[in-house]
């Protein structure tokens, strides 16, 4: 028997469903990607350090702010350049910005509607009125944290090698500061709503990948800790996973030790609950979930977890940063720096760097010319990572859902694509 | 019988989405829209079965698949009016860079296997289907994009306005970049964007494409005076794709 789904809507890029059932036994279940090869890592060869981190934010217009900035610390790492705290508190808002923008997005507008069976979130914003404004609410605060500190919430301008172009307008940090109670309140909101949802009972066990630095929740620096266990360098951890490409298909699938594995909100949950917030640690204990989570439909409660535990964070690092004085040395004039240091090289320089993009970790390495151009370039985005574990998944959660039966109706259609959209793919990041 | 609504698509070919994720972004003013026409898809928020007719469809992305290439001929055919939204859609974008680069080497990095994927040269919309409209832009400006729609949706004819972007620097008040030395397209390029760009001290790369009828000689002469050579020059216009405008002839 063949199963097979067009495509699969509400979901960041294109894709379908495609699976091969030989005698009640699952052959094949692929993931169809139907996005374009840009070949990035290809044209960002021969380009400048000072505008790659530009070209590679366009890679995704869901999750620009991490592949910017990922960007930007690669080459600083390569450069050995340092950035100011300030510049690092920065940066880190504009993150959380995105984390919050970005799982606001997929919680309520790709992902709630498979648990109520309305395809059109315009039905489901009349039936959730009041939690549809607290998904806006929650969603717009996170964009304005990026615009006002990147200058714009979609490929933001500011953040340059070193530091940042043009520093944020400190009345605009404190009126969002003033609005986290409020904000605190919808994503709380928010959270109540998908942790009450019930979510099919369907545990395997996986590797599960994020960073990890004691003691936080780490989104933008640490190591990269495998199962709870084992801890790796991302420098390290890149040159571990076997990238493999299937015929024809623009995106390459990763394993770990020979294992697909899975990264995003359940993975990090996994390994950092500790260190949630207040707020977010009393949810999480109240919804008694357990931990290692083995359920792939966790990823959603547990995006809505780290909503909560964000806008927290957005309100600690924004009462930091108002406490401080923003100076020339957070604005990058460190031109001069970087042709020092270019003027050091011999053949080239490398470097890698990793931080938690809303989907999971994403990974640059990059090797500089004396002449400051890109020589090689490669990227790693958590689709890439998380899609070879959730065909995995598919495979082994398909028999469940067909049962006895010898076809997939729209139930059973409907099953595939809620597993598919609790994984939060983006296919144009997985594709680049 | 009341009149039917007008209805309207947003569809992607291959881009990074974030021209929908601007709509999106419109919040309760797009909810507000969406409430006079009928929506006929629109994947971030719908999962509807194909009309046969559309009256507007919005078409962001680049035509880089076959089935792009397809679709975008299917929708033309479908539709009154197909607008080209944002920079991939109306330039090419960013993924035209390979366009001025060894396109089959690039392919060869990426990939080991490169059977069965497609890598034909990134054009706009334009030199695929007629297209009635370009909304420009990486992303676009969405307020611009409100307007617009409006406009389409009442059959009001629009045209975006020829005006470079120093027109919208001027009136935020922006220090001149270009003044500054550094290496800025405003004077070249299309306006309308409120330029967030200089606004960020980060100089205008084009991504709203050349204004009409503008001369580029003299902003190059400028940027040579300031002491950018030709390459570096041209490493700027080939991001969003313009530079075999101002040089027809010859590619680095």
């Amino acid at each position: 028997m063949e199963i097979k789904i067009d495509h699969i809507a509400k979901i960041e890029g294109h894709a379908g469903f495609a699976a091969d059932i030989i005698d009640g036994r699952v052959d094949k279940a692929r993931l169809e990607v139907q996005e374009g090869a840009r070949l990035l890592e290809g044209i960002l060869r021969g380009r400048d350090v000072y505008e790659v981190s530009q070209i590679s934010a366009r890679i995704c217009g869901v999750c620009p702010v991490v592949h910017n900035l990922t960007s930007l610390k690669a080459l600083e790492k390569a450069l050995d350049i340092e950035i100011s705290e300030n510049t690092a508190l920065l940066r880190q808002l504009m993150m959380l910005g995105q984390l919050i923008n970005s799982h606001a997005l997929h919680l309520f507008f790709f992902s709630l509607s498979d648990f109520f069976g309305i395809g059109k979130d315009l039905e489901l914003i009349k039936k959730y009125p009041a939690r549809a404004k607290d998904a806006l609410l929650v969603r717009n605060f996170g964009n304005r944290l990026i615009e006002v500190i990147g200058g714009r919430s979609i490929h933001p301008l500011t953040p340059t090698i070193g530091g940042f172009l043009k520093l944020p307008d400190k009345q605009k940090l404190t009126e969002l500061f003033k609005k986290t109670d409020r904000v605190l309140t919808s994503a709380e909101n928010l959270a109540k709503l998908f942790l009450n949802l019930e979510y099919p009972d369907y545990i395997r066990t996986a590797p599960f990948v994020s960073l990890s630095q004691k003691p936080a929740y780490a989104i933008y620096d640490g190591l990269i800790k495998i199962s709870g266990e084992a801890v790796e360098a991302p420098a390290k951890f890149l040159e571990i996973v076997e990238q493999y490409q299937l015929t024809g298909s623009a995106v390459k699938r990763s394993l770990y030790q020979g294992k697909p594995f899975m990264v995003g909100a359940v993975s990090r949950l996994n390994n950092n609950a500790t260190f949630l917030n207040p707020a977010a640690k009393k949810m999480f204990s109240a919804a008694k979930i357990r931990l290692p989570n083995f359920n792939p439909f966790y990823n959603i409660p547990a995006q809505a977890l780290e909503i909560v535990h964000r806008v927290e964070e957005s309100e600690k690092l924004l009462r930091k940063i108002l406490s401080k004085d923003l100076t020339k040395n957070d604005i990058a004039e460190k031109k001069h720096l970087v042709k020092t240091r270019l003027a050091k090289i011999k053949d080239a320089t490398a470097g890698t760097a990793a931080i938690e993009a809303p989907r999971g970790t994403l990974y640059y390495f990059y090797e500089i010319t004396p002449g400051g151009k890109i020589a090689n370039c490669r990227i790693i985005t958590p689709t890439a990572q998380n899609l070879a574990r959730l065909e995995e998944d598919l495979k082994d959660y398909l028999p469940e859902i067909l049962g006895t039966k010898n076809v997939c109706r729209a139930d059973c259609q409907a099953k595939i694509k809620m597993l598919v959209r609790a994984y939060d793919p983006c296919l144009t990041c997985a594709t680049h | 019988m009341a009149k039917t609504k007008p209805v309207i698509v947003i569809v992607s070919l291959t881009c990074c989405e974030g021209c929908q994720v601007a709509i999106l972004d419109l919040g309760e003013k797009f909810l507000e829209l969406s409430g006079k026409v009928q929506l006929g898809d629109f994947a971030f928020l719908e999962e509807s079965p194909e009309l046969y007719h559309y009256d507007i469809v919005f078409v962001e992305g680049a035509p880089i698949t076959e089935q792009n290439i397809q679709r975008l001929k299917d929708l033309r055919s479908r539709s009154k009016i197909l607008v080209a939204l944002g920079a991939c859609a109306a330039l090419g974008g960013i993924a035209e860079i390979k366009n001025y680069q060894d396109k089959e080497e690039r392919m060869r990095y990426v990939y080991k296997n490169i059977e069965d994927i497609n890598n034909p040269d990134i054009k706009p919309l334009s030199a695929y289907v007629k297209v009635d409209l370009e909304i420009p832009g990486c992303p676009i400006n969405k307020d611009e994009f409100l307007a617009v729609a409006k406009k389409l949706i009442a059959g009001i004819p629009v045209k975006i306005p020829q005006r470079p972007v120093c027109y919208d620097c001027q009136i935020k008040r922006n220090e001149c970049l270009l003044q500054k030395g550094e290496p800025c397209l405003g004077p070249i390029t299309l306006g309308g964007c409120n330029a967030p760009c200089p606004s960020s001290n980060y100089p205008c790369d084009g991504c709203r494409g050349l204004l009409a009828g503008a001369s580029y000689q003299n902003p190059m002469k400028q940027l040579a005076k300031q002491g950018f050579n030709e390459q570096e020059v041209k490493l700027i216009l080939q991001r969003f794709g313009v530079e075999d405008t101002i040089y027809p002839d010859k590619t680095i």
